[in-house]
């Protein structure tokens, strides 16, 4: 072994203690519960044999991609991990038959995020039996799996309110455009942001709540009928960021940008980028990818510790911190943080 | 010799395909060729080869049914509803889910003959009509507290059992044997009953003529609007069957089940040799093209190619088919 080689060992073999050091930390915060002084992580790191963990999104999209890159980031620094991420195609079966296939091929830890809370459950339970721990992304699921990292809908949802009826001035009506029915985080930002709004501004209604099916050019549509039978809205609320956004683009073709509030959800590069430009007003910003730090984390130290889901007492959770970004704080959101 | 018992074999150039594409999947793809796989193959594809099975009726027929996704939601919804709100035994909510579904069939084929709406139309409009019809009556929306609620009917659950059917031939004394879920047993069965009404009834010559030229299927006496309305009655029925042996796979139904299913399906008819002018197709076919795209889709996840080559991949095969249908059909002129 030549002197160079023994270097590169050193340093790999310093880098996977200093990667598995932060999953430790990472998934004690994530699931303070979880066994960890059980069995030692270090010594299944120095295995040869990688192994597969894979990521079941929902469908492509800026945040289960944003995830992913945060989890690549993390088990890619331990060189032990074969990892890889799967479109569920929006199909509850395809991500159904997606499980199937991981645990069929001995994946250590499946990251997932479930279209359906109840649909998914028994493929969760089928994981668990092979002792494969299920991590899950924003939408839990009925069954108890290892963790579930999940961005704050609802309290987040509340605290829009409370900015935005603060921007308004405490009066005047609101439109929300919204997401289909049938989706758990649907409910839980469109429920935190009425139940806001009724806490802290009673002086503002609501006056109009439309399916703009996630979509900015939807959202255009919907926005134009609203305002057509409630003249008098001065503040929208998008459920996410591309729904706010097509708002914005109807307030600036209607010139009436500067009567409106609009606020979305996420927390997405574009939309930081309208509030920095004047035109959104804020917006729920999380950093995605420090989620999908968190997931991969607790994942590196079941993995590498031997920990199988049967090992769980209980199901860790971790609602990850976020803030109400406006034109006053925009800018303090680093660009390495941004999606 | 080879080549003319295998001009004699229906579907002889996808079963030589499937064949050659299953044992690469064996030697390439890690963990393709276990037991577990088979049955990952067989429980996740057997309703999608049923819903295939049900859009070979229209494509008979010269038509298309589109809303076949969401009439399959439609019946999910039933069974969801009649067990979690009403209550009612399982066995009854599979009755009605599968009764529902026909009838949305049924009021396809009816749009298509009485208005002599083109298929294409009238079952587009009917899968936006059905999948409104679906949220409208969502349990999940009228009793928020249902959506996390599984269904645990027994009867229904039954079609997610799995049975050690090697163990009763005493194979699994010399090789680990998949177990065959109940929703194969299901496919077998309709395949069956589906032989038997192609084959060997008039009905199946009806069909067929009514799909290969209209006109003179009229002429020679066959009640053709009768006969295409029936072939979206069974498109409708076998949408049903599917439904309930998705849902009992779920737990759950959801108001999104089935989006996109209508081009799955279209998909593993047309590899599965069912012409899209009509007046050709077995039951074979469809159920060979669901469980290709099948085995595909999996061998290629498991190979840990990219999602976005799969979905290219898929697209190729489809292409393929077609071409092989329309360059055999050349040759046969």
């Amino acid at each position: 072994m030549t002197e160079d080689t023994k270097s590169d060992e050193s340093r790999r073999h310093f880098l996977k203690s200093m990667a598995l050091g932060s999953a430790v930390m990472g998934a004690s915060a994530v699931a303070p519960g979880l066994p960890l002084t059980k069995t030692s992580g270090a010594a299944k790191a120095d295995g040869h044999a990688k192994q597969k963990m894979a990521f079941i999104q929902w469908q492509p999209h800026t945040v289960p991609n944003a995830w992913s890159k945060g989890i690549e980031e993390v088990l890619n620094a331990q060189e032990i991990f074969d990892y890889q991420l799967l479109d569920g195609q929006n199909k509850v079966e395809v991500q159904v038959s997606l499980m199937d296939t991981l645990i069929n091929d001995g994946a250590s830890v499946i990251f997932l995020q479930p279209i359906d809370s109840v649909a998914l459950a028994p493929s969760i339970a089928s994981a668990k039996r092979r002792g494969i721990s299920v991590i899950t992304l924003n939408i839990d699921a009925t069954e108890e799996h290892a963790a579930h990292v999940e961005m704050n809908h609802y309290f987040g949802a509340k605290e829009i309110a409370r900015v935005m009826g603060e921007k308004m001035g405490g009066t005047g009506e609101v439109a929300i455009m919204n997401a289909p029915p049938g989706i758990i985080i649907r409910d839980q930002r469109t429920n935190g942001f009425v139940e806001g709004m009724a806490e802290y501004h009673p002086g503002i209604s609501i006056v109009a709540d439309v399916n703009a099916e996630w979509s900015r050019q939807k959202a255009q549509d919907a926005l134009n009928t609203v305002l057509a039978s409630n003249p008098n809205v001065t503040g929208v609320y998008g459920v996410n960021d591309s729904m706010a956004l097509g708002a914005v683009d109807v307030a600036k073709q209607k010139g009436i940008l500067d009567q409106m509030t609009i606020f979305g959800n996420d927390g997405e590069r574009d939309a930081l980028e309208s509030i920095e430009a004047g035109e959104l007003t804020g917006t729920q910003y999380t950093d995605v990818y420090q989620q999908g730090r968190f997931a991969a984390s607790a994942a590196t130290v079941m993995a590498t510790g031997g920990i199988s889901a049967r090992d769980f007492q209980s199901q860790g959770t971790l609602l990850m911190p976020y803030i109400i970004a406006t034109a006053e704080n925009v800018g303090g959101i680093q660009e390495a943080q941004r999606w | 010799m080879i080549s003319k018992i295998a001009a004699r074999v229906p579907n002889g150039g996808l079963i030589a395909f499937f064949v050659v594409m299953t044992l690469f999947f064996c030697f390439f793809a890690r963990n393709f060729a276990t037991a577990t796989n088979v049955e990952n193959i067989l429980v996740g594809y057997s309703f999608i080869a049923i819903v295939a099975l049900g859009q070979m009726f229209p494509i008979m027929a010269r038509g298309i049914d589109l809303s076949i996704g969401s009439i399959l939601a439609l019946a999910g919804m039933v069974v969801f509803d009649a067990i979690l709100i009403f209550e009612l035994p399982g066995w009854i909510a599979i009755i009605l889910a599968i009764a529902a579904a026909t009838l949305a069939g049924t009021l396809n084929g009816l749009f298509i003959v009485i208005l002599s709406l083109q298929p294409f139309v009238a079952t587009l409009a009917t899968l936006a009509g059905y999948r409104g019809l679906v949220y409208a009556i969502s349990g999940r929306q009228l009793y928020p507290e249902l959506a996390t609620t599984p269904l645990r009917d027994p009867s229904l659950a039954w079609f997610n059992e799995y049975y050690d059917v090697g163990a009763w031939f005493g194979l699994d004394a010399f090789i680990t044997t998949p177990w065959i879920p109940a929703s194969f047993l299901v496919l077998l069965v309709v395949m069956v009953f589906l032989y038997v009404l192609l084959a060997k009834t008039p009905y199946g010559t009806a069909l067929k003529a009514t799909g290969g030229n209209k006109e003179a299927a009229r002429l020679a006496g066959l009640r053709v609007r009768m006969i295409e309305v029936s072939a979206y009655a069974m498109s409708g029925f076998l949408a049903g069957i599917a439904a309930v042996l998705l849902v009992a796979r779920l737990t759950t139904s959801t108001e999104a089940l089935g989006i996109g299913m209508e081009l799955t399906a279209i998909a593993a008819a047309v590899i599965g040799g069912t012409r899209l002018l009509g007046g050709q197709g077995n039951v074979l076919g469809p159920v060979l093209g669901a469980f290709f795209l099948g085995v595909v889709l999996i061998g290629l996840t498991l190979m840990g190619i990219s999602q976005f080559v799969q979905q290219m991949l898929t697209g190729a095969i489809l292409l393929a088919a077609v071409g092989y249908d329309a360059i055999r059909r050349g040759a046969g002129q």
